[in-house]
């Protein structure tokens, strides 16, 4: 019996009757067989994306970013939006891996591989966009403060940008370190299973020696720990100091306090569409429905609603300030925002948003694969449209009516978009293929106390009376 | 000599053989660079590898970075006495092109001009100048210009062509020839031609002005005997009537009465008055933009509204009124009421002006003057103004004489009317039936391709010359470069057909001066007593303009004009319901000469904000009736629709524009558009030429302007307008601050209401702690400060073409205005507000504020944008990375971004942006000879923005500190502030106490004085002076102020 009890009122966290072998069997075997169709076109498919998007960041920046719809008035659009965006993504991977390790929520050991994978994908494509959407490429390290034979020059720490150099960069550092130590064991798993001598080296390298020691063993739950400490502040912090890209400028629309807490939620709620999509995806392609199940589906859209509904506050907290501050600016801003030329823009982000995830009040809905799949493609398109409209609606009509522009965008934008998706699933259909998608050392640890055959042992200790159960405790400790 | 020897130690004393070896092979061990097999096993692997390293990267540099395009810059081998590289000399000289008139200053740098400036000497305009003036200097380096003499379109020598020319001229016998020229205010061009009449009894000359001021002309010689214009005096003028007169955008000489109305609209706040402007008008002009009542009408019923004022006049001062068509729109007549009030209570100071070009219009209107006593004052025929004076009927008679083989020569002087003449058509076609044509024009335009010979005048940059204004008043022109081309100057064409002994223009101007103009004048400069000739005339020149000792006092002119026949000779109003367009000339294009200029054909329209295109204006309420409704939704999309024309049966195609002030049954299209291809690289693709719509009135004897029973249908087809500012009106945000003059007379505090509040209940400094931070640093020394007068500024743009000659402000072409990326550094923002149909209109010049609390320069992550100790935001090219924050973050939205490589700036080869052909041209070598070599022409990628010249800047500063001394107020000027015509805006040290800026500022306008946008604690460094309207409180618009949504 084991040392820990479950309820079966829970819902298992693992169906079906695995033993740790087959836990190992599933999780491993795609990495050692050859990987389906699917498996190429989705690849072949994003590099064609990511050649296109290479394709259009050179023409712009050849040609200069004036072949992007950008103007005298919205001097950002996609390319920030975009950086929003995928930063954005980026956070539910850490909340899973972080804050849930922290709160010690068990059905994170389903998710939390992919959505670390997802987190650090996301960051890379988010990244490019800061670096890829300046003017003279060729002179983007200024903005590293590096000793120079200029004076020496530094760049300027006052400018919210540079912070979210210091940022993204750190996010992209912690997240990285934490999703490789978890692999480790993991990695070392495949490598004494592998029966070709490459892989067995290259997995030798990357599990770094890991022998499974306890030693080995609690180092890395130490490592965890702290990891788990350094990233739960940057799930706050790092959309925190992006939203000041916005929060601390005199832009009516962006110059506002409640952003920090609205991005994160904002950050959370789309992050946490996105591992829907990419899982829903994943578990249905490799067969892992047993690990990734009905049940974690449905805690993620709880939290979608949960988050849905605060940005939604955030939304009308916004409009309550743009009508109290008595500020011309800010009412005039959202004014044009609602009703100006933009205005659909601004009417997708509210019913992506706000309106429908609403729906998940009905745990029916809640637990519906496809109709989730539908719902977490819409809260993304939703909160690209929050970007947007955060960004280009906010610029387009600003204080001097006479500068007031409109935007468009043009291919070489789009096209920049379109090659960080290739580049973002590229780099999730290697990962799919070449590392254990779900994390098999720690959802082990889960099999006997959330496994769904363990649970039917439960069944009848759940029928005994108290009274029996203290007893038959007491014993188990006795007999122990 | 005995050299003592001095030794480093024994050794070198004793000199062995081995040492002396030694010394010799100084590096006697191999050096440690022996080359095994691998480059580890080295003893030093370390610094081998740090060795070959170092080597192949300076190889490879050296390699690579070798090919750089050599470009040769020789320096002089005798160095011209009065050029000294890098610093500007100025020549003084005359800007003259068809009448329009501008003593102005040429700057040039390494012998070649890359600037105009006014000429303060000037009584006329002092000092200031237009957009054309402005951008006159492009002009000079145009590509499109001929370059040589050219028969039948094939280059030749000036040799050969005046043996053919004299030849033809001979074999005329006595064929008739009619030099064909637009208005010529020079005296010894005039002289010249006179000479060539004298040699050639059978030419005449016949002017022909583009735009016809005919009607004024042929009424003067009516009513006061003089087939000339009087000099006005708007300084002089209270009440100003304007009637369909743009007299501070295009009328005679814009420079010149913007300068004066703005006498008397300047404010001072101990003592306000102001005149008081009336204008009644069938588009919307600059003027009227300037008036403070202003009556729209339809184009019909201008003769009904000169009528109905002068009834209403004669009502007041109880003289006889004349019978004729009574003005039936209610809103109108009682404007006239208004307007006749007004007029009567500034006898002697009213001025009422016409531009219309029915003579019996303008009969009417110089009865108006006579009744109002405006003669003397007002209306000056002491001194005429010689700006126009071509007579409608001559150039008809030309085109008849032609038609009926009764012209045998025609030479084209500075007119183009296969271009522009309403009868264009007939006009080519006769062209054939000329045996001797030639064309002085200095471009391929429409009417130098139908002729023979071509024999281009010389730029007027190049030109030695004169003019004479007014009478009495004279200036000259010279040369700031020898002549880039093969050309030569119409005056020597003239001598050498002439057979003058004397054929250098400079010898010929200088006779006629010395005989005609020393001899009054040989005692106006009272540091010279009475100068001998060559004193006088070196002086003259150096000032650029010889005007009367003393001006002559206004003088009237016997009036004898017979009103009665003049109403009864009126046109009659068009019917109600009926359309009408009117043809007007716009500030930048004119009647088209300048159709070739980049920076006019991008100068956006003071009124639409337009650039590059004519098209139709129409009201919304037109516009709601043909489908073209603009809405908040669609305001900002560039593509506007297309509508069709039917003007007296002919149709034509046209992007319609919706201009609230409009009549909503007039319609408006601009002049000066549709240029040929051969005209110029980028004058063929631009707009609709309108000119053909303009009929001849033969009763009148003259051109009308304004079409009736026009027809207009919306089309299915959209077309892309460059207009810059979308949204017109200014939301009633704290942007403009207007009142009226007797609101202001009141109580000259109230604008200043919210502010005083503030101060009383937190005190003075209240700015100033609105910040966390501590004032850390004092300004000591100088902080540049500009005062901008809303009162003054009329929106002329000027300031803009100014700014970006001295600049070097990339010109983008249509196709980047339309997406928003015009780089003009200093815009005119113009809101609307009041009335749709009949708005106030402010003009807000805007450029960077430099911020004393720049939101722009703490977003940039570089620090690229930072604050100089003399309070400028300056801006580092180098240093930008382009991340645009600074744009976004910019509440005014001053900053400019360079989207593409506009002018071939890069690093990267073949990106140059060369979509437009304005593109093409502007990167012609030519063209680029008019960059500003004191400024750096910026890369594509960087930010860039208003510095207030700061090169002007350190230019003033520096000769203060060569002079050892402070630097004086008024030293310092901006190239915005230099070319203003109305002197709108004043620049300086604002530590200084006595400069302008400061005193404005604080004690002589300090009630109206105010920020833009300073509740967002930017602290700018402009301020602008409130605008006042002389209206009634009740006919004022006020905008209520938006708080909330």
């Amino acid at each position: 019996m084991s040392l820990k009890y479950e309820s079966t009122v829970r819902e298992p966290l693992i169906n079906g009757d695995k033993t740790f072998h087959q836990v190992t069997e599933d999780i491993i075997r795609p990495i050692e067989t050859r990987p389906g169709k699917l498996w190429y076109v989705g690849l072949t498919l994003s590099l064609c994306l990511l050649a296109f998007g290479i394709f259009s960041v050179s023409w712009q920046v050849y040609y200069g970013v004036g072949v992007w719809g950008e103007n005298k008035t919205v001097g950002w659009a996609w390319d920030i939006t975009n950086f929003v965006w995928w930063v954005g993504i980026g956070h539910a991977g850490t909340l899973i891996s972080a804050i849930l390790l922290l709160f010690r929520q068990g059905w994170r050991t389903g998710v939390n591989r992919a959505a670390e994978a997802m987190t650090i994908f996301a960051v890379l494509c988010a990244g490019q966009f800061p670096v890829w959407h300046v003017g003279r490429i060729w002179d983007v390290f200024f903005i590293f403060p590096y000793p120079n034979s200029r004076g020496p020059v530094w760049p300027n720490f006052v400018s919210p940008l540079m912070w979210d150099v210091f940022a993204v960069s750190t996010y992209l550092t912690v997240s990285l370190l934490f999703w490789y130590s978890g692999l480790l064991p993991d990695l070392a798993s495949v490598r004494d299973r592998a029966r070709t001598k490459i892989r067995k080296w290259a997995y030798g390298i990357a599990s770094f020696g890991w022998t499974g020691t306890v030693k080995n063993w609690q180092r890395h739950e130490a490592l965890s720990l702290v990891l788990a400490g350094l990233a739960t502040p940057l799930v706050l912090s790092v959309h925190s100091v992006v939203s000041m890209d916005f929060a601390t400028s005199v832009i009516p629309g962006w110059h506002t306090t409640i952003f920090p807490p609205y991005f994160v939620a904002g950050a959370i709620f789309s992050g946490f569409a996105m591992v829907q999509t990419l899982l829903i995806l994943t578990r249905r392609i490799l067969h892992l429905e047993d690990y990734i199940t009905l049940g974690h589906i449905e805690a993620m859209n709880k939290i979608i609603m949960l988050t849905g509904s605060i940005v939604g506050i955030a939304y009308m907290t916004e409009l309550f300030d743009a009508w109290y501050s008595g500020n011309f600016g800010e009412g005039g801003a959202f004014w044009w925002r609602i009703f100006g030329p933009y205005w659909w823009a601004y009417v997708m982000q509210i019913t992506c948003n706000v309106v429908s995830p609403q729906v998940f009040w009905f745990k029916k809905l809640r637990r519906n694969v496809p109709f989730t799949f539908i719902m977490a493609i819409v809260v993304n398109i939703g909160m690209w449209m929050e970007r947007f409209v955060i960004i280009v609606l906010s610029l387009y009509h600003d204080w001097l009516p006479s500068s007031w522009s409109y935007y468009t965008p043009r291919w070489p934008e789009i096209g920049f978009f379109l090659g960080t998706f290739g580049l973002f699933f590229t780099g999730y259909f290697l990962f799919a293929k070449y590392f254990p998608v779900i994390a098999l050392a720690e959802i082990k640890a889960l099999l006997k106390t959330s496994g769904e055959s363990y649970k039917d042992k439960m069944e009848p200790i759940e029928e005994e009376s108290t009274a029996q159960f203290i007893q038959q405790a007491a014993h188990a400790h006795e007999g122990g | 000599m005995n050299q003592k020897k001095y030794w480093r130690g024994l050794e070198e004393l004793q000199d062995s053989p081995e040492r002396k070896k030694n010394a010799e092979d100084e590096f006697r061990e191999p050096l440690p660079f022996d080359e095994p097999q691998s480059l580890l096993e080295t003893p030093t692997p370390r610094r081998d590898f740090l060795k070959y390293l170092g080597f192949s990267i300076t190889a490879a540099t050296v390699a690579a970075g070798c090919e750089i395009q050599v470009r040769k810059a020789i320096p002089y081998l005798v160095k011209p006495e009065e050029i000294t590289p890098g610093v500007p000399n100025y020549y003084a000289s005359t800007y003259c092109q068809d009448g329009d008139y501008c003593p102005i200053l040429i700057k040039t740098i390494d012998g070649r001009p890359i600037k105009v400036e006014g000429n303060n000497l000037s009584s006329l305009t002092a000092g200031g100048t237009s957009a054309r003036v402005q951008a006159s200097v492009l002009s000079l380096y145009d590509t499109a210009r001929i370059r040589y003499p050219m028969i039948n379109g094939e280059e030749t020598t000036w040799a050969t062509l005046d043996k053919m020319v004299l030849q033809g001229l001979g074999d005329l016998g006595t064929g008739s020839i009619v030099i064909l020229t637009s208005s010529i205010i020079s005296p010894s061009i005039q002289q010249a031609i006179s000479d060539f009449i004298v040699k050639y009894p059978q030419a005449r000359q016949v002017t022909y002005d583009a735009v016809s001021y005919s009607g004024l002309l042929m009424a003067n010689k009516e009513c006061y005997g003089k087939q000339a214009i009087p000099a006005y005096h708007f300084d002089q003028a209270r009440c100003i009537v304007g009637l369909d007169c743009d007299f501070l955008g295009t009328w005679l000489s814009p420079v010149e009465f913007a300068r004066q109305y703005a006498v008397n609209r300047k404010i001072r706040q101990d003592n306000p008055r102001m005149s008081q402007h009336f204008q009644f008008e069938s588009n919307m002009s600059l003027t009227g933009a300037n008036a403070d009542y202003r009556y729209v009408h339809k184009p019909s019923q201008s003769s009904a509204i000169a009528l109905a004022l002068y009834n209403a006049v004669a009502n007041l001062k109880g003289k006889p009124t004349l019978a004729g068509e009574p003005l039936t729109d209610s809103r109108l007549t009682a404007g006239i009421q208004k307007t006749a009030k007004a007029l009567g209570a500034q006898e002697g100071h009213a001025l009422v002006v016409s531009g219309s070009n029915n003579p019996h219009v303008q009969v009417i209107v110089n009865g108006l003057n006579e009744m109002l006593g405006s003669g003397g004052r007002t209306l000056d025929w002491s001194s005429p103004l010689n700006y126009r004076q071509g007579i409608d009927q001559d150039m008809e008679q030309v085109l008849d004489d032609m038609a009926a083989d009764r012209v045998g020569a025609l030479l084209v002087y500075q007119v183009n009317p296969a271009y522009d003449y309403y009868r264009s058509d007939a006009f080519r076609v006769n062209m054939g039936r000329v045996k001797l044509s030639i064309s002085f024009n200095e471009r391929q335009d429409e009417t130098t391709v139908l002729c023979k010979y071509a024999a281009p005048d010389s730029h007027y940059l190049e030109s030695w010359g004169d003019s004479s204004p007014r009478q009495g008043y004279f200036s000259l022109q010279q040369p700031g470069i020898a002549p880039l081309f093969k050309t030569r100057q119409f005056l020597e064409s003239l001598l050498v057909w002439s057979g003058a002994a004397q054929t250098d223009p400079l010898p010929y101007i200088q006779d006629y001066w010395k005989k005609n103009i020393y001899p009054h004048y040989n005692n106006i400069y009272p540091q010279l007593g009475n100068a001998d000739w060559q004193t006088w005339w070196d002086q003259s020149l150096q000032n650029g303009v010889v005007e009367p000792k003393v001006t002559p006092a206004a003088v009237a002119a016997h009036f004898s004009g017979n009103m009665a026949g003049a109403a009864a000779g009126l046109s009659p109003a068009a019917a109600q319901g009926s359309l009408e367009i009117v043809f007007y000339e716009n500030v930048a294009m004119g009647s088209g000469k300048w159709a070739n200029n980049p920076w006019l054909q991008e100068m956006p329209d003071p009124i639409t904000k337009c650039t590059w295109d004519n098209y139709v204006c129409i009201s919304p309420a037109l516009s709601d009736q043909i489908g073209a409704t603009i809405t908040r939704f669609n305001e900002v999309y560039h593509h506007r629709p297309v509508a069709r024309l039917t003007i007296g049966g002919k149709d034509i195609l046209l992007p319609v524009l919706v201009l609230p002030g409009l009549h909503p049954e007039v319609m408006a299209v601009a002049l000066g558009y549709g240029r040929s291809n051969s005209t110029g690289m980028v004058a063929g693709d631009v707009g609709k030429n309108i000119f053909p719509f303009i009929s001849y009135n033969a009763q009148n004897q003259a051109r009308e302007y304004y079409s009736t029973g026009v027809k207009i249908v919306k089309t299915a087809e959209t077309y892309p307008l460059g207009i810059t500012q979308t949204h017109n009106s200014y939301e009633g945000r704290p942007i403009i601050r207007e009142t009226t003059l007797h609101d202001f007379s009141l109580d000259p505090s109230a604008l200043k209401r919210e502010e005083l509040a503030e101060e009383s209940r937190y005190g003075k400094d209240y700015s100033a702690d609105a910040t966390l931070y501590p004032q850390i640093y004092e300004s000591p020394g100088i902080r540049w400060g500009m005062s901008i007068d809303l009162n003054s500024c009329i929106g002329c743009s000027a300031c803009t073409i100014a700014c970006i000659a001295e600049n070097n402000v990339s010109v983008v072409g249509k196709k980047e205005v339309v997406r928003a990326h015009e780089m003009q550094w200093l815009r005119i923002d113009r809101y609307f507000d009041g009335d749709p149909e009949n708005p106030q209109v402010v003009f807000q010049p805007m450029l960077c504020q430099q911020c004393s609390n720049a939101p722009c320069e703490n977003v940039c992550p570089v620090a690229a944008t930072t604050h100089s100790d003399e309070g400028l935001n300056q801006m580092i090219y180098n240093r930008c990375i382009g991340t645009r924050y600074c744009e976004n973050n910019c509440p005014y939205k001053v900053r400019r971004f360079n989207w593409r490589d506009w002018n071939g700036a890069d690093s990267f080869a073949d990106n140059l942006y060369l979509e437009d052909k304005a593109n093409v041209m502007m990167n012609e070598d030519l063209t680029r000879m008019v960059l500003n070599p004191e400024v750096t022409v910026r890369s594509r990628g960087v930010m860039e923005k208003c510095t207030f010249c700061v090169q002007r800047l350190q230019d003033a500063k520096l000769v203060a500190k060569k002079a050892g001394r402070p630097l004086i107020d008024g030293e310092a000027v901006t190239a915005c502030q230099q070319a203003c015509p109305t002197q709108a805006i004043a620049f300086g040290n604002i530590n200084d106490k006595a400069s302008e800026v400061y005193r404005i500022r604080t004690q002589d306008q300090h009630f109206r004085s105010y920020y833009v946008l300073d509740l967002l604690h930017t602290l700018p460094s402009i301020d602008y002076l409130a605008k006042i309207r002389n209206k009634d409180p009740e006919d004022f618009f006020s905008e209520p102020p938006q708080h909330v949504l």
